[in-house]
């Protein structure tokens, strides 16, 4: 044994140790738990895993290092998680970037002197609808602006130095977020003992834009929806409830268009989703949660097996591929044990349904999963979640807890003879995990790298045994289908493809949030009709479907049909829901390069294509947004894209082409505008941004000057301002201080 | 389950058995596919991409290594859409490759000549397998390392420490001690009945029927002079290379069966046509034998010659009367061979006359040096305008005073006259040394260029007439250094004998990685200071003709040898990965546009010696993980890890955290027999301890 100098407390991990060192797929829990107790993984406590394991210390290391959960340095008390997804970045994360930096001086992955916070990036927290959102030790901060970060970063570091009728409140990580804990807090301190109300926690309704959402409910209906409900309107929503006159909230009610949002969808796979309480088991079953298992275990597996062929349900994660085939292939396929996984590795940045399902409904998943392992014969299931959803994982292990004292887990199920445990695996942050193959390898304890296919899962998955894996929007379908039968949900959608799909609408449009659509609405129904169009009235350009794996597809192409092959045409894909809103102040160039920065940074760096041609074409597109692009440079991107989806070993690479082609595709002459005129059309690339003053326009108001963070802009008072070209930073903050509209940006 | 299964590759119907892969029942059919991760002792992994292969009915590309092949299925592994794929996966694998596949001597080597490999060989003190290897490239080591201009030396990377390594001296301090032992010439293949004619017993002709008398053809070389050895005997000075040298390496030339004829010119003794007419193959290496005018008025007095001609005449034992003020025109090695003969001829003034600055010379430094110490006197940025007469003879130059101006293409600036301002130099002869070029009269009916020189292919060294082949200061671009029509005589002598055999192929250049380091990579070692040369005193030796080099001491030669970095890679004979790269028609300015001119991400390169008798370079690792998972999966030890995720992905022994070798470690080697690149190297010294 090596000797160390420093001095860790190894005994500290004894329990954990003791616990899981001989499970071999116990390596990332051991090191998550070590991690939690040393704040990181000191090099001492990766050689003793490895001791008592019986691994290699180059494989611990190779897993710590695989995932970017794990840190090999000391943290901080606080740990910001800045989020760097899609929404994010096209809400200014930039901004809420400096501010962090210039408020604690550090930078992603660095560690505050004093040891108080660690900043880091994370690809998404999938809380896209408060964008720019951060999260600090578990709790979610959104619609962030440099102000308000500041402020939150001051709070926490003073704190540290010294110091019959319902009433539902939404408590999704977006409602949390916008203060729905505290609304909650308050309506249960106005309540007094004689009051026969109840205040009850609920999830997200997925119109997180209109949080804190209080519903009041006389048993199942919905008396009234309350929106951006404050502490301050608590006392007086609790009086109107006891008088019964609900006249005096008229202002929180919500507006019939708002109420639209919910009436276009159909609602499936989030029927429950705010509705019930997802802390309460009672509720559910309240709700016909349970009574599709109970039918199913009386069916034989074949006939569960067949109303799902009949219902035409397909896989929701991404892929589209029928859902009862693979519980076919499962059943039939040959092993002692069988297993089935639930992805929840929900990676897409801008796509957060499947965190909502489970913060909100996790019985419906329990339920929809309980009706798969009957069918393919599963003794075990597992649900694989990030860990970047602490509320998610929370509500899901209680849920567990509930659902086994009530015998629907564990041994002999509903008295069926059916037995089948359900375990939670947590992730530690890999984007490729979401591919199964690599899931599997992770939830084997390894570096997630994907396997070659074949053999594929159903024959040899996890542990080499038989697994079936399928999305959280799939299994939450399940429970609906079963009890409404598998012909309703195909009464719904198109000819290939059926049923609903959830969506996460975020980016410029009006309303953002979960939209659930039957297959066949067009996408213009569900950005112009259902999520109010375009903000602040500008001009709609392309929508990304299919967050880094899919594709951007033009204005002109908005009748397309919500279908697995229409998407597919136009060079996007249906993928796990993800739906990016961009108007015409978009640069499609950088959207591009966002994507594809996100997938090279999660290439798992096993073949060769994804590796390097991700990394290569980022250095392409980052030049082409700096104004160094070279003639050529588009046909070597379509070239690289081509031989990368050709020779890529798994979905990541083979998809993560797809915005650069699209974009290539649909919008070849902004690429060209970058390389030949140095010019951004959609005036957002910095570096081909020039910033002047109109002096037509300009009365010498002077703001502009003061708000300059370079005191780039000079002038006489009453006279017209000029900006120094050379010192100019292109921040804009010119160009929205100016009321004179005096600053021309081209 | 059938007993066999058949799949049809390429349209040829081959067999296997059944559960075999793809590739195995290709490569057991003999229909080779391209991997860098394969490994039958290990699973399949699939990482290098090479193998995808087109199955008919399949939209997606199969990986060959993994997929096990179906009865009937139909497999393309050459289509266009494979053959882009692994081309791509290729360039992007060289795009963060840092190693050099040779050293930048033999890169540099006009004629490849292999320096990295005879220097490492002199410096373990094995000369012959240094002169071995010299000769594989160079036929006359002993005469060209007196002679030899050393691009080579530019290209030495021991300048980024502080000087490059005397690499042309410590070649004929070997080949002369191999010499004194009776010599080495590699064995010779049988006898193929062709026969082959040399026109020209220069460095190129002797250097052609070197090779081609190896390959079995009967050689010929005929020489309008009465010795062998061309320019290099005619045009370079005793003192710099002693006739017994060049005497020895052409004896050794001819004792390989090559008949020699000399004071035998085409078009006087024989016509071209008749020559021809005897051989199978003909090789031209006439050499530049006539001198450039000055272009000036005077030029037709007595006491004016060419510069050549006056080197020709001093080496056949002749005595021009120069007299006692000399002056030479120009700034090259011809030059300075012409002012240090005329100083031991005995003239009282020697001047060098140029138009540029001392900084501008082609001539090498040491010369410059060597002839300044051995009185010759400079006359930079003059230029002459007049040679001025009296009585038909020479009397004075009339010099026109230059500056320098705008650089010109080469870069240099360029020699403007400075309005009305001249000299006048008393003189007694005037030499110019401005230039030489090729007499052609003979071999009319052989295309010339627009310079009126011998055209011929720059990749085949082909002329306008079949069968016949031309290299060196006769061709395309002109006169050279002598090593350069060498290396075009050694690379003609390749095409020479596939014509023979029937085959029409021209010489192939290889792709090749190549490293760019700065003198910061290598901040990190000792200086230690190259060899000097010991030569005779200028006063001494500007009397007599005599040798002025001494030779390096043996002790000198073995410690100059090891101060070499051993640049180029070990494992170029055996690497896969640049056989791979060769396979498909790569795009080097494909690569550098990848590689973003050298700001793209790579992995850089740093060597450690932590497995004890193994050597790891990281830039060199291509991340097939065939290494990690040997140690893992058959030797059981797991010492070998992958680190981090993406691009940033390493492969590394265990924690950077100790000084100390691996634990566990026990030289099974299995990780280095595998690597198909150069990152890791056993270090053969080492296991012999």
């Amino acid at each position: 044994m090596t000797e160390f100098k420093s001095g860790v407390d190894l005994s500290l991990m004894e329990g954990v140790l003791r616990q899981y060192q001989d499970d071999a797929t116990s390596l990332i829990m051991i090191l998550q738990q070590a991690q939690s107790i040393y704040g990181y993984l000191p090099q001492e406590v990766i050689y003793h895993v490895a001791e008592r394991t019986g691994n290699s210390p180059a494989k611990v290391m190779g897993v710590a290092t695989f995932y970017s959960y794990f840190r090999l340095q000391p943290m901080g008390t606080y740990q910001i998680m800045l989020c760097d997804g899609t929404a994010c970045h096209v809400n200014g994360s930039e901004r809420i970037r400096t501010a962090i930096t210039q408020e604690l001086g550090i930078t992603n992955g660095q560690t505050t002197e004093d040891g108080m916070f660690t900043l880091n990036e994370v690809a998404c927290l999938g809380c896209c609808s408060l964008a720019p959102v951060m999260m600090i030790n578990g709790d979610t901060y959104g619609n962030l602006t440099p102000e308000k970060t500041i402020k939150i970063l001051r709070k926490l570091r003073e704190r540290e130095s010294g110091q019959g009728i319902r009433i539902l409140v939404g408590q999704g990580s977006c409602g949390v977020s916008a203060g729905a804990a505290r609304v909650a807090k308050v309506l249960s301190g106005h309540m007094t003992a004689t009051d026969s109300f109840t205040v009850e926690t609920t999830g997200c309704i997925g119109m997180c834009y209109l949080e804190p959402i209080v519903d009041i409910y006389e048993g199942d209906k919905l008396l009234h929806r309350l929106v951006r409900v404050t502490e301050t309107d608590a006392l007086g929503i609790v009086e109107a409830v006891r008088k019964n006159d609900f006249s005096k909230l008229e202002a929180m009610f919500i507006s019939d268009e708002d109420a639209r949002f919910l009436k276009k969808q159909k609602r499936v796979a989030l029927r429950n989703c705010g509705v019930v309480n997802p802390t309460s088991i009672d509720d559910y079953i309240n709700h016909d949660g349970y009574k599709a298992l109970d039918k199913a275990l009386q069916m034989e597996p074949e006939q569960v097996i067949e109303e799902i062929k009949i219902s035409g349900l397909a896989g929701r994660g991404g892929a589209g591929f029928p859902t009862w085939f693979k519980w076919d292939a499962a059943r039939k396929a040959e092993g002692e044990e069988k297993y089935l996984i639930c992805n929840a590795d929900e990676g897409d940045p801008g796509a957060f349904m499947d965190r909502a399902v489970i913060e909100s409904d996790p019985h419906t998943l329990i339920e929809g999963m309980l009706i798969g392992a009957y069918a393919i014969g599963a003794s075990e299931m597992f649900v694989y979640i990030r860990a970047e959803y602490p509320l998610a994982v929370e509500r899901l292990g209680h849920a567990i807890e509930q659902a086994r004292s009530r015998g629907l887990l564990g041994e002999n199920i509903l008295g069926s003879g059916f037995s089948c445990d359900l375990n939670i695996k947590i992730g530690a942050g890999a984007f490729v995990c979401g591919e199964e193959t690599a899931l599997i390898e992770s939830m084997e304890g390894k570096r997630g790298m994907p396997r070659l296919k074949p053999p594929f899962p159903a024959q040899s998955g996890y542990l080499n045994d038989p697994s079936n894996i399928n999305n959280v929007e799939t299994f939450a379908n399940v429970a609906w289908i079963i009890n409404n039968g598998g012909a309703a949900f195909a009464a719904m959608g198109t000819e290939n493809s059926k049923g609903t799909k959830v969506f996460a609408l975020t980016g410029k449009v009006q309303r953002g949030g979960l939209v659930e659509v039957p297959m066949g609405k067009s996408l213009k129904d569900v950005i112009f009709d259902i999520a109010g169009g375009i903000k602040d009235g500008r001009k709609y350009k392309a929508v990304q479907m299919g967050g880094p794996s899919g594709g951007c597809i033009p204005a002109s192409l908005q009748d397309t049909p919500i279908d697995y092959k229409a998407l597919s045409a136009t060079g996007a894909i249906m993928g796990s829901g993800g739906m990016v809103v961009m108007d015409d102040s978009t640069c499609m160039v950088n959207i591009a390069r966002f994507f594809l920065d996100f997938t090279a940074r999660e290439s798992c760096g096993k073949c060769v294509p994804c590796r390097i041609g991700t990394t290569r074409m980022m250095e392409i597109l980052n030049r082409i947004c700096d104004g160094q692009g070279q003639e050529g440079d588009i046909e070597l991107l379509e070239e690289l894209c081509i031989s990368i989806k050709d020779g890529s070993l798994c979905g990541l690479g083979q998809t993560a082409p797809n915005p650069v082609l699209t974009t290539i595709r649909y919008f070849r002459d902004e690429y060209e505008a970058h390389i030949r005129d140095k010019k951004c059309p959609a005036c957002e690339c910095s570096a081909l941004l020039t910033i002047s003053i109109d002096p037509a326009k300009c009365t010498g108001c002077t703001v502009c000057a003061r708000k300059c963070p370079v005191e780039c802009i000079s002038g006489e008072r009453k006279e017209p301002h000029v900006i120094d070209q050379a010192a100019c930073i292109k921040c804009k903050q010119c160009v929205s201080s100016c009321k004179f509209g005096a600053i021309v940006v081209e | 389950m059938k007993a066999r299964i058949k799949v049809i590759i390429n349209g040829k119907p081959c067999t296997g058995k059944p559960g075999q892969t793809l590739l195995e029942i290709a490569e057991n059919n003999g229909i080779a596919i391209p991997n860098l991760c394969h490994n039958g002792e290990l699973k399949h992994y699939g990482g290098c991409s090479l193998c995808v292969v087109e199955a008919e009915g399949s939209p997606k590309l199969l990986r060959a290594c993994a997929t096990v092949a179906q009865d009937g299925q139909v497999i393309y592994t050459e289509s266009e859409r494979v053959v882009r794929t692994r081309k791509t996966s290729i360039e992007l694998l060289m795009s963060d490759h840092d190693g050099d596949c040779r050293g930048p001597c033999v890169l540099s080597c006009p004629a490849s000549v292999n320096a990295q490999g005879y220097i490492q060989a002199i410096a373990r003190g094995d000369d012959k397998e240094a002169v071995r290897i010299l000769k594989e490239r160079l036929p006359i080591p002993a005469s060209i390392g007196r002679v030899c201009p050393h691009p080579c030396e530019g290209g030495c990377r021991r300048r980024m420490v502080e000087q490059p390594i005397s690499i042309s001296y410590l070649k004929y301090f070997a080949a002369d001690r191999v010499i004194a032992q009776g010599g080495y010439l590699p064995a010779k293949a049988a006898a193929t009945g062709k026969r082959v004619g040399v026109i020209g017993g220069g460095p190129g002709g002797l250097t052609a029927a070197y090779y081609l008398s190896l390959k079995g053809h009967r050689v010929t070389i005929v020489d309008a002079m009465p010795k062998m050895g061309g320019m290099l005997r005619y045009g370079i000075p005793e003192y710099r290379l002693p006739k017994r040298v060049l005497d020895e390496e052409v004896a050794e030339i001819a004792s390989l069966g090559v008949e020699m004829k000399n004071n035998f010119r085409i078009g006087v003794d024989e016509t071209f046509e008749e020559f021809k007419s005897h051989y199978d193959a003909v090789v031209i290496a006439i050499g530049a034998w006539e001198s450039m005018p000055i272009g000036c008025p005077g030029e037709d007095l007595d006491g004016v010659m060419g510069g050549i001609d006056f080197l020709q005449r001093v080496a056949l034992g002749e005595k021009p009367d120069i007299g006692d003020k000399v002056a030479v025109v120009g700034g090259g090695n011809t030059a300075m061979d012409a002012c240090r003969t005329a100083v031991r001829l005995g003239a009282k003034e020697v001047y060098v006359v140029y138009r540029r600055t001392e900084a501008e010379m082609p001539a090498e430094q040491l010369e410059i040096d060597e002839a300044r110490e051995e009185g010759v006197i400079y006359k930079f940025l003059t230029n002459p305008a007049e040679i001025v007469g009296e009585n038909g003879k020479v009397k004075e130059m009339k010099l026109q005073v230059m500056e320098l101006g705008e650089p010109d293409e080469s870069g240099r600036r360029r020699p403007v006259p400075v309005e009305g301002k001249f000299e006048i130099l008393p003189v007694t002869c005037v030499i110019s040394a401005i230039g030489q070029k090729a007499n052609v009269a003979g071999f009319e009916g052989i295309e010339l260029n627009r310079k009126g020189i011998i055209s011929a292919d720059e990749t085949s060294y082909r002329t306008s007439m079949p069968g016949v082949f031309a290299v060196g200061d006769a061709t395309n671009k002109g006169a050279s250094i002598a090593i350069e029509a060498i290396g075009e005589a050694r690379r003609c002598s390749r095409v020479v004998d596939l014509y023979l055999n029937g085959i029409q192929m021209p010489y192939q250049k290889t792709y090749l990685s190549v490293k760019n380091p700065t003198e910061a990579d290598f901040v990190d070692y000792i200086k230690r200071p190259r060899a000097q040369m010991p030569t005779r005193p200028a006063e001494e030796r500007k009397h007599d003709f005599e040798e002025i080099n001494l030779g390096f001491s043996e002790a000198q030669a073995r410690a100059e040898a090891a101060r070499c970095l051993d640049c180029g890679c070990h494992d170029f004979n055996e690497c896969k990965l640049i056989r791979c790269a060769n396979l498909y028609e790569l795009q080097p300015e494909r690569i550098e546009r990848l590689r973003d001119h050298g700001k793209g991400k790579t992995h850089p390169s740093y060597k450690e010696k932590r497995l004890v008798v193994i050597e790891r370079d990281q830039g060199k690792c291509i991340l097939c993980s065939q290494c990690v998972r040997l140690c893992d999966e058959v030797v059981g030890k797991g010492i070998l890890g992958l680190v981090d995720r993406g691009f940033e992905t390493t492969i590394r022994p265990e924690f950077q955290h100790s000084d100390d070798v691996i634990r566990g470690c026990i030289d099974c080697l299995k990780c280095a027999e595998a690597c198909p690149t150069g990152a890791l190297r056993i270090l053969e010294n080492e296991l012999e301890d």
